[in-house]
């Protein structure tokens, strides 16, 4: 094969990658790498650094897109952020409140109402104190707390390591809601809603089961796929015509953290009610009351044996 | 019932030209805003600054929804918007980031030494890119990053083809250079710290 530049080696190299040659290129190529040793050194180095760039910039997709940039698309009219963080950081909720889930006694399923006198709700103001105390001080992209011991810079870890899943489980929650359509949804509930848990299940690193929440009026729309501590996680989707529920999303993941009891919180408008059971991590997200985030988080719990 | 219905709202009114946006316009922006933050990242190297110009990509295709035509890919459309948009910037600000103006003073500042491994790698590449003069990197990131044919990517950067390629090889033969410089600097240090 006829002597290249270094220019133009690359040139082809890169094209031959990207799959941009057509058939009788490809074979010339090929041909080439077949014979010369330092074009397949070569070859083989840009491949790498393709893959590299690829993957550095891939965590951007995983983050929470602010809602600045969300009312920019609907034609909202914000200011502009001068510094990385104004915008989560004004999002940051300062509350959480650890609740106790309701015990199953002899296996029994939990009674399926929408009556909010039904659950236990009345969430214990020490709870508060003695729990987790989610978004405290540290905004979602913020740096350290500025705990002074060690045992405050671990709180001060553990608050933004849950800061930042919670962020994300509400921002990718708010990103579909606001196309208001399936066209988010990785795999849409068509027909058979369990051919669309095996496709996701395929990907996650664990078996997802669906949880049948009809009883509280809610239909399963579909499934999408998303980073959830790091790690795919499946986002399973419920959409109601009950006003005072809204769409809901159900998180299920694998989660190395330690085992966490049901706790309460908030972004924004957002309630979200999250526990971490037996390697997995789930979070319910929605505009739901309370009350009724609180009962169909038990019956998720006791469908799913997540508690 | 199709999700959010309640909650997507009716239309709203693009204030830069007193119209009324489609809500399929904006939610066909809003399902491209999390590639079109890891674009504008690739291009202004800090997602503070890249919020800020997917803020004003937004504005500008609202403004613009009519120019759009159907059948046409609009991620290419929003990319070509941003990079615009990015250009202008830069030309206005006067910056020039040729190859190694902030790559030295990054590698002249106090870097954490210990850092995550793969942490570290990743860091390294993004600044490597964030080396690239602006039109290699560009071009790497719609092609490379984003998955845009070279066809697309010329048509977003308004370049021929053949300029495309030529831009992505040297960026990429660029890159490895820097990735294999970074390699050594940090083989060195450990070279160092071990004795």
């Amino acid at each position: 094969m006829q002597k290249r530049s270094d220019e133009s080696r690359d040139e082809a190299l890169v094209a031959y990658l990207d799959g941009e040659l057509d058939s009788a290129e490809r074979r010339e190529i090929e041909a080439w790498i077949a014979a010369d040793s330092g074009a397949r050194d070569r070859i083989a180095a840009l491949a790498a650094s393709g893959v590299l760039v690829r993957n550095a910039f891939d965590d951007v997709l995983g983050e929470p897109v602010p809602q600045r940039l969300i009312d920019a698309a609907r034609g909202i009219a914000t200011p502009f952020s001068a510094s990385a963080g104004a915008s989560a950081a004004q999002n940051a909720e300062p509350d959480a409140r650890i609740l106790p889930f309701r015990l199953r006694s002899g296996g029994a399923r939990a009674p399926r109402t929408g009556s909010l006198w039904r659950w236990p709700i009345a969430v214990p103001a020490a709870a508060a104190l003695a729990g987790m105390l989610v978004g405290g001080g540290v905004g979602y992209y913020g740096g350290g707390g500025g705990a002074g011991d060690s045992a405050g810079r671990q709180q001060a870890i553990e608050t933004a390591a849950n800061n930042a899943w919670l962020d994300n489980a509400a921002a990718d929650y708010k990103l579909l809601v606001s196309t208001g359509s399936n066209a988010l949804l990785d795999v849409p509930a068509t027909g058979d809603p369990h051919e669309a848990l095996q496709k996701i299940s395929q990907v996650v690193p664990q078996e997802v089961r669906l949880p049948d929440l009809k009883p509280w009026g809610l239909n399963f729309r579909g499934a999408r796929l998303i980073a959830l501590e790091g790690r795919p996680a499946a986002q399973l989707i419920y959409t109601t015509d009950n006003k005072a529920i809204g769409p809901l999303a159900l998180i299920i993941g694998p989660s190395k953290q330690t085992e966490l009891q049901p706790t309460f919180g908030q972004r924004q408008d957002l309630n979200l009610l999250y526990w971490r059971h037996q390697g997995r991590a789930y979070v319910l997200v929605g505009q739901t009351d309370i009350g009724y985030l609180w009962g169909i988080a038990n019956d998720v719990a006791w469908q799913l044996d997540a508690i | 019932m199709s999700i959010g219905r309640e909650y997507a709202g009716s239309p709203v009114r693009a204030p830069e030209r007193g119209g009324t946006v489609s809500e399929r316009f904006s939610n066909q922006l809003i399902a491209l805003l999390p590639r079109l933050r890891r674009f504008a990242r690739g291009l202004t190297g800090s997602m503070a600054e890249a919020d800020d110009l997917v803020q004003a990509a937004c504005e500008r295709a609202l403004a613009r929804e009519h120019q759009f035509q159907e059948g046409t890919r609009f991620d290419s459309w929003m990319f070509r918007i941003a990079q615009t948009i990015w250009i202008d910037q830069i030309r206005a600000r006067d910056v020039r980031r040729e190859d190694g103006d902030i790559a030295e003073e990054r590698l002249g500042s106090d870097e954490p030494v210990r850092r995550v491994e793969a942490r570290l790698a990743l860091d390294e590449v993004r600044h490597a890119v964030d080396r690239l003069p602006p039109d290699q990197r560009m071009t790497l990131m719609l092609v490379t990053v984003e998955g845009l044919s070279y066809k697309e990517a010329a048509e977003v950067a308004c370049v021929p083809v053949g300029t495309i390629m030529s831009r992505l090889a040297r960026a990429r033969a660029a890159l490895q250079l820097k990735l294999e410089a970074g390699a050594g600097i940090r083989r060195s240090r450990n070279d160092a710290e071990a004795q």
